[in-house]
């Protein structure tokens, strides 16, 4: 064990790992600061340029970003009060407070410190899973395999923030789009609709890009204004770095927290963070300062998202389910160099375990570093519009979902879901299980019918293996079954400890004839697909079916309740004392919400998006860049002329040498097959 | 000085805030509101406008207020701690042992964590 760890270190010394690993860190950082991405788009975009990679380096590129996103994405949290990821909303509590002291300073170094801290005790976690999880791992035949694949999409689920039953109905349906393709058992084509493209499968690159790389964007790129206030970075350096010797126990608390939060599916770095600060009030004995600036409010939380990262990568690594979306990605990337997380891994693959661990920890401490001396010009980065960096988003992001099959429906797959995204995000479904769905539907049918065949019956039920995860898989639903009870009967007040977030204006549609929209299309998507498996084999269809029907039955449900509020809403008294209370609950909530401006802003940014893939698809990606670019920054991002010429030419030389520069080909029009 | 009531749309909120407002008048101190409710659902206007009116009456003041923090039991030691609070009124009712084991208990962290004296009233009286 030690051995395979320090021959993996000695591997780093190879100049080209170590320069990917740099490369890797300092991209991360830069996706950091933008607002959205976090860590799955920083894998998303990293990804495709791994295609041509040896594994170590693909690896050490893409958790030298991963490790680091976490690290930077506080800087503007700090400084402007506009958190670059969702979890860094908490440290921004505590940071920007300080920040209008005028000790930005003094917030920065305790969060790159506590960062740096979170992904080295992240790392160390890791490291100790490997032996404590081995013997366990070990001794997993299919059917434990299985049912660990089960249990990873629907904890993801129940896990996700939000409503249950939104989760479980997003999990089923990525399975079922995960099903796309041939069938693993009896290569018969599934859901292709006669389609070649179709038959290989959807990709994961597009599909994540699609639904949460687009759906940000286009829920984002109506902010055209940058901050405009004055950054002062103040005193405090030395003030920041006593105080974190002194809240050392608040490190490690918030690390370890990062790490639970990153092992269970779903709960991604989001609530783990909630979870650190929540537990860092509550053990603090004067709690005065927090939300005015305790120190205490921001080593908790920044080392608690760091650890995350690293705690996801536990479970993907070890037994093959992901804990969080980029880790997902990370797993189907693995899949694609045909190494199989879990107990192959271990076995066959030791080496790259170690890898990871040491790229993990280097990039934290790398990543802090970097931060410290280069913290005035990120703090500069801040200030761009969202709509200015999003025209070069989506050419990058094109051109990414490019790379994985070099086909240009990818990238209409890649729109289209993009829209179901940013319905599904305004809505109020969780997408982490959605895509954990997507990744895990092959090995789920696997698994299965392996099991299937090496089992008579249901006596694989009785392994004590399966039985402890189907423990583990029931009791959350009672325990939600439960709460929701006690709500109902409004028993539930004095029910202990509530870390979970404020109630966030993440899903602004909800409730709305957009959900009922989003509900619709989930009840016509399970029937589709119940109706279209009939035709397969019976071995092709079994698991298709069960899905199905089970999405059928809870999108059914969701359905039945959005059609319900409707009609609640619609006779008129109590649609008065229901907008009453609406208004008392949030004075600018709104009761019925058509054609909101946000949404006609995303939808239109969508419609650039298709034009500029309808320009790709005649002319090719490099006379399309240089007509979207300049027309999406005049007229959406509503740019200078100078910014706009430059912005693009810069980006066309770039264009231009990268593909002698990385191994990515550049998408071909119809014109271009004419000449 | 200032009484601080913790307040809840529940029997054993309105049974604190009932206690809270004699509290007050005892010690002819402030009166403090903390809405721990989960939702928004605060007293209603008509409400607020008598209790402040008799709160008026004897030459004392009412104030709302709310925290950041998430958890109910944190936002009101927060408060309390923050404004200097003589005592905190709070509301229970009966926990199974197992209850609190599995579930936790705001009140009883409450009444661990306060820095000031803390009055309990039940709901459930017999």
């Amino acid at each position: 064990m030690l051995d395979s760890a320090m021959a993996a270190l000695a591997s780093l010394a190879d100049p080209s790992l170590l320069i990917m690993l740099l490369i890797g860190t300092v991209a991360g950082l830069i996706m950091g600061l933008i607002p959205g991405l976090g860590g799955t788009g920083a894998v998303a975009i990293l990804l495709p340029i791994t295609f041509g990679m040896e594994p170590p380096q693909a690896l050490a590129l893409l958790i030298g970003a991963l490790a680091v996103v976490h690290t930077s994405d506080t800087v503007s949290a700090v400084l402007l009060g506009a958190p670059g990821s969702a979890s860094a909303s908490v440290t921004m509590l505590d940071g920007y407070s300080m920040a209008k002291k005028g000790q930005a300073a003094r917030a920065l170094t305790l969060a790159f410190l506590s960062s740096m801290a979170g992904g080295i005790i992240g790392a160390v976690g890791l490291t100790l899973a490997i032996p404590l999880a081995r013997p366990l791992v070990l001794s997993f035949a299919s059917p434990e395999l299985f049912m660990l694949t089960v249990l990873g999409v629907s904890l993801a689920a129940v896990l996700s923030r939000g409503n249950i039953i939104k989760g479980v109905s997003a999990g089923l349906l990525g399975l079922i789009l995960g099903m796309v393709g041939t069938s693993p058992t009896t290569a018969e084509e599934r859901f292709t609709f006669g389609s070649l493209f179709l038959g290989d499968g959807l990709s994961l690159v597009a599909v994540a890009l699609g639904i949460f790389g687009l759906a940000e964007i286009a829920s984002r790129a109506s902010q055209r204004r940058g901050q405009k206030q004055i950054i002062t970075l103040g005193g405090g350096w030395g003030q920041g770095i006593r105080e974190w010797l002194t809240h050392w126990t608040h490190v490690i608390r918030g690390a370890l927290i990062g790490i639970w939060a990153g092992v269970l599916p779903g709960v991604g770095a989001t609530a783990g963070t909630w979870m650190a600060y929540g537990q860092a009030v509550a053990t603090a004995k004067d709690k005065r300062q927090f939300g005015k600036g305790d120190p205490r409010g921001i080593v908790g939380p920044e080392s608690a998202n760091n650890s995350v990262e690293a705690g996801d990568l536990i479970p993907t690594l070890l037994f093959g389910i992901p804990g969080g979306v980029p880790s997902a990605m990370l797993l189907g990337m693995l899949l694609t160099y045909g190494i199989q997380p879990g107990p192959s891994i271990i076995t066959e693959h030791l080496d790259l375990m170690y890898l990871i661990v040491w790229s993990f920890a280097i990039a934290s401490v790398l990543g802090a570093l970097l931060c410290f001396l280069s913290v005035k010009q990120l703090a500069k980065l801040t200030k761009v519009p969202f709509a200015i960096l999003a025209a070069g988003l989506v050419a990058v992001m094109l051109l990414g979902s490019f790379q994985e099959g070099g086909q240009l429906g990818d990238l209409w797959i890649m729109i289209i879901l993009g829209v179901f995204g940013w319905l599904l995000k305004s809505t109020g479904f969780p997408r982490a299980p959605f895509l954990i769905g997507f990744v895990l539907a092959i090995p789920l049918e696997r698994y299965y019918f392996l099991t299937d065949s090496l089992y008579e019956g249901f006596d694989w039920m009785a392994r004590p293996g399966v039985l402890v995860f189907l423990a583990i898989l029931i009791l959350p639903m009672i325990w939600a079954f439960i709460k929701f009870i006690r709500t109902r009967r409004k028993t539930n007040l004095d029910d202990g400890h509530r870390d979970e977030q404020p109630e966030d204006d993440e899903a602004p549609l909800k409730n709305s004839t957009w959900s009922l929209t989003a509900s619709g299309i989930f009840f016509v998507a399970f029937a589709a697909a119940l109706i279209s498996s009939a035709s397969f084999s019976p071995e092709a269809r079994l698991v298709p079916q069960l899905v199905s029907t089970g999405g059928l039955i809870f999108s059914g449900f969701l359905l039945f309740i959005e059609i319900r509020r409707r009609l609640r809403d619609r006779t008129p008294k109590a649609g008065e004392t229901l907008a009453e209370e609406a208004d008392g609950i949030r004075g600018t909530q709104p009761a019925k919400a058509g054609w909101t401006l946000d949404a006609k802003f995303a939808l239109k940014t969508f419609l650039w998006m298709t034009g500029f893939l309808a320009l790709t698809a005649a002319f090719g990606y490099l006379i399309a860049v240089t007509i979207f670019i300049p027309a999406f920054l005049l007229i959406v991002a509503r740019a200078r002329l100078k910014v706009a010429i430059i912005y693009t030419g810069v980006l066309y030389v770039a264009l231009l040498a990268l593909p002698s520069l990385l191994p990515i080909d550049l998408p071909q029009g119809w014109l271009n097959t004419l000449v | 000085m200032t009484v601080l009531v913790a307040y809840a749309s529940a029997p054993e909120g309105r049974e604190a805030l009932t206690e809270g407002i004699k509290e007050a008048h005892r010690r002819k101190s402030d009166l403090l509101i903390v809405n721990i409710g989960r939702g928004h659902h605060d007293l209603d206007a008509q409400e607020l406008q008598e209790l402040e009116g008799q709160l008026t009456e004897a030459g004392l003041a009412l104030t709302i207020e709310s925290s950041i923090l998430a958890d109910p039991g944190d936002a009101v030691i927060q408060i309390a701690q923050d404004r200097g609070v003589e005592v905190i009124v709070i509301g229970l009712r009966h926990r199974s042992m197992v209850g609190k084991l599995i579930l936790g208990s705001t009140v009883q962290r409450i009444l661990l964590d306060a820095t000031c004296p803390v009055l309990a009233v039940r709901a459930d009286k017999l």
